[in-house]
């Protein structure tokens, strides 16, 4: 777990805090119940991909892929469901297939030796989405199942389905990271990957469970995004990974490994939803909101660097 | 730190840094009709078009305060969708819409109509029962346009055509496709279409495509490209073989580079469709419904073919 003092682990809490109060100041109808449910609807597909990049980062790694592999998973889960695929199975299958290039992506790494993940999951975000492109033929597969849409983007007891799909998995990976040996070692490898080679843990496999984590995440927001949008679209999740890594940037990770909270992750990407939502009811353009987006991870990325500083000097 | 950052992202968000593009009344008493024009994106001359259309016809009425919001890139259809539940939610009045995904919009057009606020189309339609209307190309008409241009080009000699279409299943493309080959094969029968091969709206696709096709079939007399993108594509192509003037292009949009093209005789011309009427019958179809009148289920924008004769005004 992160070792820094308490009052940098508060720091996006904070902001995030700063953030919906100016937010609530400036426009009269961020504030409300309905307004707030939306965009914990609409963080939830980034919000769980921010989990898988989560752990490839904890690991000292990256994974660039995880957009492309919202991509092909969409397009085999949609065309699974419009051939008449039972939709719990389909479901299963996209997840399935998200794990599997996930664990390709690992394997790239730790068999092929591939010098970073940068490079590996590079080459599996071109593969992927040609692949999305060829099956789909290039053009939306609709006619999904009538009951798909309501259940998975529809809501539970008047909270939005796809908020609740992605606060189970934060609750999953929170014990996963913090509770098990898996977890541990994670931080481990990322903290020193010398150091815990030498300590026994088995690294290689590790870091292969940590790609398949995230290539399932890719898949479950694959599964949230077809029902969302009603629809599989081949270039669906194009450069959703940036998001996904400025969510772990933001929420305080770093990118030198072994540091990371699934709920400072959690805090990075609702600062990004809820920075979007307001920037849209204040009209302002996306062009302008690239600009926002952009300075707030350079600032974040920079108090991760201070971060790194005042921990070597303490 | 935390402060740092959230005071940047604030200090963005309300300090009037993001320019808010809107039109009509601002003075001092709050502004009665908001009204927002959703497009695909903000990124071509189309759209800009589009955007002085409807601020033309917010301007026309007081007290309509317009909000002119789009993705950053047209396929961030999700982004889109995003951008329609908060206008939702910020309580427009009515939206005027270009579906950057037909299909994958509607849930968001679905929750705008729950709330009451009205949904007019432009540009692309969509499968949507409760819209007030589509306004926008007839793109079959375009592409007839288009055969009827590139025959006039040719000539009464028998001669082989092509085809560059853009992404299968984009339905305005795909019509403008359809329309062009119906055209040839009944009105025009010493035009033989010889090749028919997606483009992708794309520039670059445009250029490999023909030069495909000119291996393929090289006594090919005229092209048409489904959008302005291709037809340029193309006519760099055929430039880089000599064959400037002696194979006929005719592109769809008539964009500014595209019309100045046609003017030094490098494309034989452009189908040119109306996005300020778009705009302009959109927001007043947005009114029309919002005051209870009725308004008609399809507004046709027009079609018009430019070539070197009429090149001119659309060179303003």
């Amino acid at each position: 777990m992160s070792r820094s003092p308490w009052w940098q682990r508060l720091a996006p809490l904070l902001g995030l805090f700063l953030l919906c109060l100016v937010l609530s100041l400036a426009s009269p109808h961020f504030l409300t119940v309905d307004n707030l449910l939306n965009v914990l609807r609409q963080s939830a597909i980034n919000a769980i991909l921010a989990l898988g990049q989560l752990v490839v980062i904890i690991t000292a790694g990256i994974d660039l892929s995880i957009g492309s592999v919202v991509g092909l998973t969409i397009v085999v889960l949609t065309l699974l469901m419009r051939h008449g695929v039972p939709v719990l199975l389909a479901a299963a299958v996209a997840l399935a297939l998200g794990t599997a290039i996930g664990l390709i992506n690992g394997l790239l790494l730790t068999r092929l030796r591939l010098p970073h993940p940068f490079i590996s999951t590079l080459g599996t975000l071109n593969v992927a989405r040609g692949a999305a492109l060829l099956l789909a033929g290039g053009v939306p597969i609709s006619g999904l199942p009538p009951g798909f849409r309501e259940v998975v983007a529809g809501s539970l007891l008047g909270v939005p389905m796809p908020v609740v799909i992605a606060a189970l998995a934060y609750l999953v990976l929170h014990v996963f990271l913090s509770r098990t040996v898996y977890g541990r070692d994670l931080y481990a490898i990322g903290g020193n990957r010398e150091a815990a080679r030498l300590c026994g843990i088995p690294v290689d496999r590790r870091l292969n469970l940590a790609y398949a984590l995230s290539g399932a995440s890719a898949g479950l927001a694959a599964i949230v995004l077809a029902a969302r949008m009603n629809s599989g679209f081949p270039l669906a999740g194009t450069g959703a990974e940036l998001d996904a890594i400025a969510a772990v940037i933001i929420g305080g990770a770093s990118f030198f490994g072994g540091v990371g909270t699934v709920g400072g992750t959690l805090i990075g990407a609702l600062i990004i939803g809820f920075l979007r939502n307001g920037l849209n009811l204040l009209d302002v353009s996306a062009f302008w909101q690239m600009i926002v987006i952009g300075v707030v991870i350079v600032v974040a990325v920079w108090i991760d660097v201070l971060r790194q500083r005042v921990g070597r000097t303490a | 730190m935390g402060w740092a950052l959230a005071a940047l992202a604030a200090g963005l968000a309300c300090g009037g840094a993001g320019p808010r593009e809107n039109a009509g009344a601002s003075g001092a008493p709050p502004p009665a009709i908001e009204i927002a024009l959703v497009t695909k994106a903000m990124d071509s001359e189309f759209w800009l078009v589009m955007a002085d259309g409807a601020k033309a016809a917010a301007a026309a009425r007081p007290g309509v305060k317009l909000s002119i919001v789009a993705p950053d890139r047209e396929i961030n259809i999700d982004q889109q969708v995003t951008i329609l539940e908060d206008q939702t939610r910020k309580g427009v009045k009515a939206l005027v819409v270009s579906p950057a995904g037909s299909a994958q919009i509607l849930s968001a057009l679905e929750q705008a109509t729950q709330r009451g606020v009205p949904v007019i189309l432009v540009d692309t339609d969509a499968p949507f029962d409760k819209k007030v209307t589509y306004i926008g190309t007839n793109n079959r008409r375009g592409g007839q346009l288009a055969a009827k241009g590139l025959a006039e080009a040719i000539g009464s000699a028998h001669a082989e055509v092509a085809l560059i279409s853009g992404v299968p299943g984009n339905e305005s493309q795909d019509e403008r496709a359809m329309g062009f080959i119906d055209a040839v094969a009944s009105e025009y029968p010493n035009l033989k279409l010889v090749a028919q091969q997606p483009g992708n709206s794309e520039r670059a696709l445009g250029l490999t495509v023909m030069e495909n096709m000119l291996t393929a079939h090289p006594g090919l007399k005229g092209v048409f490209a489904t959008n302005d993108q291709m037809a340029l594509g193309a006519m760099e192509a055929l430039e880089a073989r000599g064959l400037r003037g002696k194979i006929k292009i005719i592109g769809f949009d008539a964009t500014k580079e595209a019309v100045q093209a046609t003017v030094e005789g490098r494309l034989a011309g452009s189908v040119a469709q109306n996005p300020f009427l778009m705009g302009q019958r959109g927001v007043e179809a947005a009114l029309a419904a919002l005051d209870g009148k009725p308004v008609e289920k399809r507004i046709d924008t027009g079609t018009e073919l430019v070539t070197a004769a009429n090149a001119a005004k659309y060179l303003k």
